[in-house]
């Protein structure tokens, strides 16, 4: 449910730039969002499809994202690894690791528009 | 068609102002707790244990975030902290901002330790930075045994868990060695504390950290 409120912090920032930029009208919206971030993908794009609507620089814009995996690094044996479940042992060396390397991301990377 | 490269995280401007709060914390000496569980396990009830326990000894205030109602403010300020109600009116999570409004209506002068109760749910407050300086998740017994397992966000992104309703456990089949060993493998640092609210068993254990936490020293 909190999807609403990550949907509408997009909007603001792509306003802000939308406004900055004298874009006519906004495209698309690519989005890093990583594995472990906790957005449900699918709730993110209806409420961003939703809120966009109400806006005339962003009404049918639409909602990219590139996934990131949740990845970690072991600091005993130097092997990066697949972290599954929030899990993060290392699978070479069982050791736990506290180094996350990606897969929090939730980031707004570009967007394409008209002016 | 003009590209724009942004690279702007989402919640930048909550974490924005979560900085400004917990700035504005720590120039008066104000260490925060973000208490964060489902619905019912007891967040506010061990809220009120700890503010009774710990009177005469930590100043103690309260920021309380509910969807609906007063009730619980009522509770904690009867109880002897210094109390906001937040009403969130269907918002699943508090977000800093809310807080910052909150502490322009908390008479924190004589504060030393600073509870933000959120909205009992262990799902959405996860994303959101309050300018807390920690985290604690509560869980209790009667919640069933694998929620570590099921919501690890939450638990990864803690520093403590507390388990409660001990006192319940001859009538529930919940494996606390389970719970534990679910939480620490996603998150080794957890610190743990085991309590009933309703007996005071383990409460000694949690206040007599709080204690130090409050002052600093861990």
């Amino acid at each position: 449910m909190h999807e609403l409120s990550i949907a509408q912090s997009i909007v603001e920032v792509v306003e802000a730039r939308a406004a900055e930029y004298n874009a006519a009208h906004v495209k698309n919206v690519r989005l890093k969002i990583g594995e472990a971030s906790g957005v449900v993908i699918d709730s993110l794009t209806f409420c961003f499809e939703m809120l966009a609507s109400l806006e005339p620089t962003l009404a049918g814009a639409q909602l990219l994202t590139d996934i990131v995996p949740h990845r970690a690094h072991c600091r005993h044996c130097a092997h990066e690894f697949s972290v599954t479940n929030f899990i993060a042992q290392c699978p070479t060396c069982k050791e736990w690791s506290d180094e996350i390397i990606s897969g929090t991301e939730l980031q707004v990377l570009e967007m394409e528009f008209e002016t | 068609m003009p590209k724009l490269t942004i690279a702007q995280n989402i919640l930048a401007a909550n974490d924005t102002i979560a900085q400004e709060v917990q700035q504005s914390l720590a120039t008066r000496g104000i260490r925060t707790i973000n208490v964060m569980s489902s619905p019912g396990a007891g967040k506010t009830t061990l809220l009120e244990r700890t503010i009774a326990r710990l009177r005469g000894e930590l100043a103690i205030g309260v920021i309380e975030g509910d969807i609906e109602t007063s009730a619980d403010a009522e509770r904690i300020e009867a109880a002897g902290a210094e109390t906001v109600q937040i009403n969130t009116r269907g918002a699943c999570h508090l977000e800093a901002h809310m807080i910052r409004a909150a502490l322009k209506e908390l008479d924190v002068a004589h504060i030393n330790l600073l509870f933000i109760e959120n909205i009992g749910n262990l799902v959405c407050p996860s994303d959101w930075d309050l300018g807390e300086d920690l985290r604690a998740v509560v869980v209790s017994t009667t919640e069933g045994d694998d929620k570590p397992a099921k919501y690890p966000q939450m638990f990864a992104v803690s520093q403590v868990m507390i388990v409660n309703k001990l006192d319940l456990l001859p009538y529930v089949d919940y494996d606390v060695e389970k719970v534990k060993r679910q939480a620490l493998a996603i998150n080794p640092q957890l610190r743990i504390f085991e309590v009933s609210c309703r007996s005071g068993e383990g409460l000694d254990a949690w206040c007599d950290w709080l204690f130090t936490f409050a002052n600093g020293k861990s």
